[in-house]
C-alpha cells in the first residue's frame, strides 16, 4: 500500500540525486515521484533537464549518486540487476539501438537469450511481436533496411519480447516523421490495453505527452509544476 | 537463435578482419604441426637406432651432438659386462652411409656373428656372415626388399662389394630397413679399431635396472646410460636441441598469435562498445557478453587451427622433398601432435580474448549506450 492508502505505486523514485564529473553536473537534484501500476506517465522538460537521466536510472543502466529507486518492490541499490532488466522491464531509445547486422527477427530473439524458454518459443514469440508491430513481412530484412518508423516498432517489438510489466521509452519518437510519430503513439496504446503494462515515455513533445494519462514536468534536475501554457484551461 | 549461430554471425560480418586473424593463427600452427612432425619423427627414427636390439638399456658416449657419433672402446665395454647383474652386452658399431640418391641415410650396423642371437636378430633366410669375412652382409628384410636384393646378390655399399649371404628380422623398422656385418670389417672400413657406436645391455632377471644403470654411470663418467624415449637427450645434443627449439618456437607462436587474436578482440570490443551496452540494457549478464567474446575468438582460432592443421601437413610434404632429408625424414603423425596444435590455438583465443572480453564485460551499460 502507498502512503495514502492507495494500491502500492510500481514505480517509486524517492528523493534521487544524480552528480557526474565529479559533482559539477547536478543531473537530478532530489527527485521524488512514482507510477502506479497500468499507468501511462509521461515526462516532459526542456532538453537536459534530467528527464532521460531519470528513465535511465528506472531502468538500472546506472546508479543514482543518492535516493532510492524501487520498482515492483525492488530496491534498484542492490546488486546484480540484469534479471530486471531482462523481464522487469522494456526498454526503447529514441536512436533504436538495434543490431545492424542481424535480422528483424533475429534483434528480437537476442534479448530473450537467458530467459529460459526454448529456441523454438523464442523464435515463435519473435514472429508474433513482429506481426503485432506490422512487420510480420520484414523478419529476415535487417535494421539499416528499414525505415526511421519501422525501426522504432521493431525496437518496441525488442522491448516487449520478455512481457516486462514496465515499458520505458526515451524519446521514442524523437527522430520520426509525424505520420511515423502516430503510427507510434498507437501502438503504444495498443500495446497498454493488450498487455496491460505501465508505460514512462520520456519526451520533449508536448504532443506526444498529451497522450498521456498523466504528465510529469521538469527542469533543472528537479520535478516542478505545470507550466501555465500546458495546463489545460479548464482546470486554471 | 541458438547462441553458437549468433556467434559465427558476428564473426561472419567482420569477415576480412576475422580472416586475416585466423591466417595468423592458421601460420602459427603450422608452425607449430610442421615443427613438432619433424622434431617427433626425428626423434622416433633416432630412438629407433637405441631400440634396434633387444635389450633392458642402452649404453652411449654421453654428450655427443648426435647418438651416431658415439663412441665407446672395448675396455668400457668390458667393464659395464663385469658389473654384477649385467648378463650380456652387445657392442655394435653404427655407420650411416649415402647408398644412393634414393637411400641417402643407409645404416650398416657392425655385430660379431655370435652376438647376433643375443641382439635379437632371427635369420629369415640364409646365415649369418662369418666372423672375419670381409665381403659378406645381411640385410633387413625390409632393406631386401626395397633394394631388390636377396640372399646371393651382390651390393655396392661406400665401394666395396658385398655378397648378400642373409635376410634377418629384428623386430623394429629402422633395424630391418638396415644392414648387418662383421664388427671387425665395418671398424675397418670405417677406421674406427676397437670401437663400438653402442653397447645394448641385458640384466640377468630380478636385477634393479635403474640401480644398475646408477652404478653403471657412477663407474663411468663419460657415458649415458638411455632406457626411455625422454632419456633419449643425454646422448643426442642436438636432437634436444631441436627439442628445445621446437618449445621454443611453439611458445613464440602462442605469444604472436595470442597478440594477433588480441590485436583484433580489442579492436571489435571497441568498435562494438554500443552494441554490448545494448545487450546489457536487455538484460545480458556480464559473463554472457564474456562468453560472447571468447566465443568469436575460440570459432576464429578453430577455423584458423584446421587451415593451419593443412598447411603444416603441406609444409610437411615439402620438407620431405628436400634432398638431404629424402630418406632421412619418415613423418610421424601423431594425434598428440594435433592435439597440442588445438591446444595451442585454444590458449591463443584465450590469451588474446581474455583481456577484452573482461572489458566487454564490466563495461557500463548506460557509458557504452553513450559511445559514438
Amino acid at each position: 500500500m502507498s502512503d495514502d492508502g492507495g494500491p502500492a505505486p510500481i514505480i517509486q523514485v524517492t528523493d534521487v540525486v544524480k552528480l557526474y564529473d565529479d559533482g559539477l553536473v547536478r543531473a537530478l537534484d532530489g527527485v521524488t515521484m512514482s507510477a502506479a501500476r497500468g499507468e501511462f506517465l509521461a515526462v516532459t522538460g526542456p532538453s537536459g533537464c534530467g528527464k532521460s537521466t531519470l528513465l535511465q536510472l528506472i531502468a538500472a543502466l546506472d546508479r543514482p549518486t543518492s535516493g532510492s529507486i524501487v520498482v515492483e518492490g525492488r530496491d534498484l541499490r542492490e546488486a546484480g540487476n540484469d534479471t530486471y532488466r531482462r523481464t522487469g522491464i522494456g526498454l526503447v531509445f529514441q536512436l533504436h539501438n538495434l543490431l545492424p547486422n542481424l535480422t528483424a527477427l533475429q534483434n528480437i530473439e537476442v534479448a530473450m537469450f537467458s530467459n529460459g524458454r526454448s529456441h523454438g518459443e523464442q523464435r515463435a514469440r519473435a514472429r508474433e511481436l513482429l506481426a503485432a508491430v506490422g512487420l510480420g513481412a520484414k523478419e529476415k530484412v535487417t535494421p539499416p533496411r528499414l525505415s526511421g518508423g519501422e525501426r522504432q516498432r521493431l525496437a518496441i517489438a525488442r522491448a516487449l519480447a520478455n512481457r516486462p510489466p514496465i515499458l520505458l521509452a526515451d524519446e521514442p519518437t524523437g527522430s520520426l516523421d509525424s505520420a511515423a510519430v502516430d503510427r507510434v503513439l498507437e501502438l503504444f496504446r495498443e500495446i497498454r490495453e493488450r498487455e496491460g503494462l505501465t508505460l514512462l515515455l520520456v519526451t520533449h513533445d508536448a504532443h506526444v505527452a498529451s497522450t498521456a494519462d498523466r504528465i510529469v514536468y521538469m527542469r533543472d534536475g528537479k520535478i516542478v509544476a505545470a507550466p501555465e501554457a500546458d495546463v489545460p484551461a479548464a482546470a486554471r | 537463435m541458438p547462441f553458437l549461430a549468433l556467434i559465427t554471425r558476428n564473426v561472419l560480418t567482420r569477415r576480412v578482419r576475422a580472416g586475416l586473424t585466423g591466417l595468423a593463427v592458421a601460420i602459427a600452427i603450422m608452425t607449430v604441426v610442421a615443427l613438432g612432425v619433424l622434431t617427433h619423427s626425428l626423434r622416433r627414427t633416432a630412438i629407433s637406432v637405441l631400440q634396434t636390439g633387444s635389450a633392458d638399456f642402452t649404453v652411449a658416449q654421453k654428450g655427443v651432438s648426435d647418438v651416431l657419433y658415439s663412441s665407446l672402446d672395448n675396455s668400457q665395454v668390458a667393464r659395464i659386462k663385469a658389473e654384477p647383474g649385467v648378463q650380456s652386452i652387445v657392442g655394435v658399431l653404427v655407420a650411416a652411409i649415402k647408398l644412393d640418391s634414393n637411400h641417402p641415410f643407409f645404416l650398416e650396423l657392425g655385430i660379431p656373428p655370435d652376438e647376433l642371437a643375443p641382439f635379437g636378430v632371427q635369420i629369415l633366410k640364409g646365415h649369418p656372415y662369418t666372423a672375419t669375412a670381409t665381403n659378406e652382409v645381411m640385410l633387413g628384410w625390409r632393406a631386401s626388399q626395397d633394394l631388390h636384393k636377396n640372399v646371393g646378390d651382390v651390393i655396392n655399399i661406400d665401394g666395396n662389394n658385398f655378397t648378400v649371404v642373409g635376410i634377418y628380422s629384428v623386430g623394429n623398422v629402422f633395424g630391418d630397413s638396415a644392414s648387418m656385418l662383421p664388427l671387425t670389417t665395418l671398424q675397418t672400413n670405417e677406421r674406427k679399431p676397437g670401437n663400438v657406436t653402442l653397447a645394448f645391455v641385458k640384466v640377468t632377471p630380478g636385477t634393479n635396472i635403474d640401480a644398475l644403470r646408477k652404478r653403471i654411470e657412477q663407474a663411468n663418467p663419460e657415458i649415458a646410460t638411455v632406457r626411455t624415449q625422454s632419456e633419449f637427450g643425454r646422448v643426442d645434443r642436438n636432437l634436444s636441441l631441436i627439442s628445445a627449439a621446437n618449445v621454443g618456437i611453439t611458445i613464440m607462436a602462442l605469444i604472436i598469435g595470442a597478440i594477433g587474436v588480441m590485436n583484433t578482440m580489442v579492436m571489435s570490443v571497441f568498435e562494438r562498445t554500443r552494441e554490448f551496452g545494448v545487450l546489457r540494457a536487455v538484460g545480458w549478464t556480464r559473463a554472457r557478453v564474456l562468453t560472447l567474446v571468447m566465443g568469436e575468438a575460440l570459432l576464429i582460432s578453430f577455423v584458423g587451427a584446421m587451415a593451419g592443421v593443412v598447411l603444416g601437413y603441406l609444409a610437411i610434404k615439402g620438407i620431405q622433398r628436400v634432398p638431404e632429408l629424402v630418406g632421412v625424414f619418415q613423418p610421424d603423425y601423431t594425434s598428440a601432435i594435433f592435439a597440442r596444435a588445438l591446444g595451442i590455438a585454444f590458449g591463443m583465443a584465450f590469451l588474446g580474448a581474455l583481456y577484452p572480453a573482461i572489458r566487454a564485460a564490466l563495461l557500463v551499460p548506460m557509458e557504452a549506450l553513450r559511445h559514438e
